[in-house]
């Protein structure tokens, strides 16, 4: 963390100006905002909502604007970490969050590795990979909402 | 279809006229004003979603001064480098309400006669 704050980035973020925080916070919120707003109606989905729109149809521009919002919210969630990164050490909400974004993030790459995700652009799926991506879909949900929600609680610690 | 755009946008805008809510609001905070005097410990930063700094008091405790968000607290007068290391100030303002945490959520900072008023709609000196 002393290492983050000491950055280059952190010097950038304390020293640019007044409003540097506030714009950096508001793309983050709007990264968070693309992120899960699009991998909401796809986990959804997955989980057996609105069955008559096909999953291939889905995928693709969910998975692009989820993927936009979250390089968006990586970058500038580091910005606003580095601004003070030794104050946040000991937030237990920091504890929640990140552990919270890897699972998101393995679950994002187990579910691209797996055969019924690749499957799924090309043919129907069967009821057995059906309910793996199920599965999936609500490892995704639990993972952001709970990232999200002890990110939003990190500032009231 | 269009009718139903028509309430999300103009439901957006109702919400985006909404006052800004402070990052944190005093809920956390005393309802009741103190002042206290002490030596600056740690200048005025004005990164990060407040103003802040630190200063030690007389018993020997540092507090936290969070003072206004960054562009207000810059407005009324306090920068960076308006207050050095071992300046002595008085600041006005609402203290934790957890007594473990000396954090003060501040109003007003007295420095040689000049009056830093962060929030000058909030009252500064309620207790007199």
């Amino acid at each position: 963390m002393a290492w983050l704050e000491a950055s280059p980035l952190g010097h950038a973020m304390r020293d640019t100006g007044l409003w540097t925080y506030s714009v950096v916070n508001l793309t983050h919120i709007l990264g968070v905002a693309m992120l899960f707003g699009s991998i909401l109606i796809l986990d959804l989905r997955l989980l057996g909502l609105w069955k008559q729109v096909p999953l291939s149809a889905l995928s693709a521009p969910v998975v692009s604007i989820a993927g936009i919002g979250l390089v968006v919210a990586l970058i500038s969630g580091s910005g606003l970490l580095a601004t003070k990164a030794t104050e946040y050490v000991g937030n237990p909400f920091l504890y929640i969050k990140f552990p919270a974004i890897g699972l998101g993030l393995l679950n994002i790459w187990l579910l691209h590795r797996s055969s019924a995700w690749r499957a799924h652009r090309v043919r129907a799926l069967e009821p057995r990979e059906e309910s793996q991506l199920r599965r999936m879909g609500g490892v995704s949900l639990a993972s952001w909402l709970t990232a999200i929600s002890a990110g939003r609680m990190i500032g009231y610690w | 279809m269009r009718s139903s755009l028509g309430v999300l946008v103009g439901v957006a805008l109702v919400l985006s006229a909404l006052p800004a809510a402070a990052h944190h609001g005093w809920g956390g905070n005393s309802d009741a004003v103190s002042e206290m005097t002490g030596v600056v410990v740690s200048p005025v930063s004005l990164s990060g979603p407040h103003g802040t700094m630190k200063i030690k008091t007389a018993d020997g405790k540092t507090w936290d001064i969070t003072l206004a968000p960054p562009f207000r607290t810059s407005s009324a007068g306090l920068k960076q480098d308006t207050l050095k290391v071992g300046n002595m100030v008085t600041v006005h303002g609402n203290k934790n309400r957890d007594a473990n945490r000396f954090e003060m959520k501040t109003v007003q900072v007295d420095y040689e006669g000049k009056h830093f008023m962060v929030y000058p709609e909030r009252e500064a000196t309620l207790h007199r």
